[in-house]
């Protein structure tokens, strides 16, 4: 069970923080379809900087400029010029796994190149880790998954307690109010988008640098996709995107486990499960929706 | 956004009740000197990718010229070219149509996969002796499946006021897990190793055309092109569906059903996506295998924008991304830079044209 569990914290981590990521980008009323796009760049930019560096923590920052750079893209086209968010998003997310993969043999001359790093290794929380159950289940992980959870409380705080991200929520619900009140909508957006960018860079380097050690072509595999439907799931707030990780990646832990006791329980439809959950909460909202008011919607300027 | 494409009641024409002019359409594009700003958008793409070559320390000129060579080299490469345009053309007139309507559907991907199965699934299920019969009707139940899918998002979309965007998206994915659950169950070849289904019957491989190695797909798509631009320039429902496009209050209160128009755009791009992923089952794998269309969706939607969201023009478009894989394919063989730089000029085409096409001043 404790395995199980555990599992699931770790199948979790990287859609959380592509989640959060994308939470900051949707509330500032930004579409976040780019965020696979964003996971990649940051897994392949942590990768090569640890590679090239000899550092882990370079590859850790290296993420955050991967991430960004991508997301940068999307604020110049969807917010500077206007464009259709989702449909940029889709840009970006071809582009980065163009990218990503031609960089990749370019490092290797042609091949692949194989990259292979120390997994980030695991950080016990003196004296917590050795409580049972719950010191392997909570205190003993690699430092990216604390940063998850951290980064889940600054964001709560930040969006629901700050005057910048009070600012940040307007712009999302009513860009005009926030332009009339003195701050700059398109600055907001665009800072968002980037930030958020970072973060789901981060959610790359959990894959790349934390889980596996090295990057190979499209190793997101749509987490990304999987982190908007999560992030829909839990209704545009950090802790809410938290839970629906946590039942996304117990769902994917539970497959594998079926798999092996060949459960007769198809994991096709087990893996529908969260696009399908995702799809039935938007549905739920009806008039009520909670999407961000002015979500999508071009800035005038 | 979701208010103005909510479905209007028949009373709705009534100006007091138009649709609030909040629905705003962003991908309504600049009419003046389009294709000469596209045209810049690819030459600045081909740019950038010529410096990512450089960086790979080979001659982007001879890296490009080998594109070129191995796209339109020979007839064998013709032909490959011609079939990977196929799908592209087929998905991307639909997914243009709904564009031009306000319609975002990014749905293609799911729709293409679900077509691919619906055929394989008749012509498993279904042998007819004669190749004619069994390729129509094969295809024709890609077509329906395609739409079937288009038809299940045009249903949360309109029923239930979900965003189309994310209605489209959402069920991309889920298309292809039902894509593979059939694999895993009633179509799967069982032992293969690998989630594919039987060999298609024979009768329904689609013929090579005479001189150049591709099948007729690509016929049946330039045609789905012409079909769509006439819908769209010479009908009533084409007109409606301009006029929805460039401001949806006006089509309300011109009393254009905004649902009618979306179940027919949606409707019309799934069946055409549908036949796109039949046509793949058919004319080049000849078996249903699991992701053989990845990808193709998307690059629909590259398509649609390259070709201003015009049927007409989305030919050109799709000739050039199709001829541009076949040729990268085979620049990477002969000369070893690594064929992903196609995704690089896709992705950034998609973004310049994004940047320099859309209307400033919504």
């Amino acid at each position: 069970m404790t395995d199980f569990l555990a599992a699931a914290i770790r199948i979790a981590t990287p859609l959380l923080l592509a989640a959060l990521g994308g939470i900051l980008s949707e509330r500032a009323g930004v579409f976040a379809v780019g965020l696979e796009g964003m996971m990649l760049a940051g897994a392949f930019a942590a990768t090569a900087g640890a590679w090239l560096a000899g550092s882990q923590a370079v590859g850790v920052l290296a993420a955050l400029l991967g991430g960004a750079l991508i997301a940068a893209a999307v604020a110049v086209v969807a917010v500077r010029y206007r464009a259709d968010n989702m449909v940029t998003g889709l840009a970006a997310n071809i582009l980065a796994l163009g990218l990503t993969s031609y960089l990749l043999r370019i490092a290797g001359g042609g091949r692949p190149a194989a990259i292979h790093l120390n997994p980030l290794p695991a950080w016990p929380v003196p004296g917590l880790s050795q409580l049972p159950v719950l010191g392997p289940l909570l205190f003993d992980h690699p430092p990216l998954t604390y940063l998850a959870v951290l980064l889940c409380v600054v964001l709560s705080w930040f969006l629901a307690r700050t005057q910048a991200g009070l600012t940040l929520r307007a712009t999302g619900e009513n860009p005009e109010a926030v332009f009339a009140a003195g701050a700059d909508p398109l600055r907001v957006r665009m800072l968002a988008v980037v930030a958020g960018g970072a973060i789901a860079g981060l959610g790359g380097a959990v894959l790349s640098l934390q889980q596996v050690g090295t990057f190979t072509d499209g190793m997101t595999g749509g987490r990304g996709y999987l982190a908007l439907a999560s992030l829909i799931v839990g209704r545009w707030t950090p802790w809410g995107a938290a839970a629906a990780c946590l039942v996304f990646g117990a769902a994917e832990a539970l497959e594998l486990r079926l798999q092996e006791a060949s459960v007769p329980l198809s994991s096709y439809v087990l893996q529908m499960a969260p696009y399908v959950i995702a799809l039935a909460v938007l549905a739920g909202m009806g008039r009520s929706a909670r999407l961000p008011a002015a979500i999508g919607q071009a800035l005038e300027g | 956004m979701s208010d103005g494409s909510a479905p209007l009641a028949p009373d709705a024409t009534a100006p007091s009740m138009a649709a609030p002019a909040e629905g705003t359409r962003r991908l309504v594009l600049a009419t003046s000197g389009l294709p000469r700003r596209i045209l810049i958008a690819v030459l600045l793409s081909l740019l950038a990718a010529a410096g990512l070559i450089a960086l790979s320390g080979h001659n982007p000129v001879a890296a490009l010229a080998a594109i070129a060579a191995g796209a339109a080299g020979s007839p064998h490469q013709i032909g490959v070219a011609l079939n990977k345009t196929t799908p592209y053309l087929l998905s991307g007139a639909g997914v243009a149509l709904c564009f031009r309507a306000g319609i975002i559907n990014i749905g293609a991907e799911g729709q293409i996969a679900v077509g691919g199965m619906g055929t394989a699934a008749v012509a498993l299920a279904w042998p007819i002796a004669d190749p004619v019969l069994a390729v129509v009707a094969a295809l024709l139940g890609g077509a329906l499946a395609g739409a079937a899918w288009a038809g299940v998002a045009t249903a949360i979309h309109l029923g239930r006021r979900v965003h189309e965007v994310l209605a489209t998206l959402l069920l991309n994915f889920v298309a292809w897990l039902l894509v593979e659950q059939a694999l895993a169950g009633p179509l799967g070849q069982f032992g293969a190793g690998f989630l594919q289904s039987k060999l298609m019957p024979r009768p329904t491989w689609l013929p090579r055309l005479p001189g150049v190695d591709a099948h007729p797909g690509c016929l049946i798509a330039l045609a789905a092109a012409a079909l769509l631009s006439f819908l769209l320039w010479r009908t009533r429902f084409g007109f409606a569906l301009r006029v929805a496009g460039s401001s949806r209050p006006a089509a309300a209160y011109a009393g254009f059903s905004l649902a009618r128009l979306t179940w027919g755009a949606m409707l019309l791009a799934g069946a055409l996506a549908g036949l796109a992923g039949g046509i793949e089952v058919l004319g080049v794998q000849r078996r249903l295998i699991d992701g053989f269309s990845l990808g193709f969706g998307f690059k629909a939607v590259t398509v649609a924008l390259l070709g201003a969201l015009e049927p007409l023009a989305v030919v050109p478009a799709a000739l050039f991304v199709g001829f541009l894989e076949a040729g990268a394919l085979s620049m990477q063989r002969q000369i070893g830079v690594p064929s992903a730089l196609v995704s690089v000029i896709e992705g950034l085409t998609m973004l310049f044209v994004l940047a320099a096409t859309v209307r400033r001043r919504p």
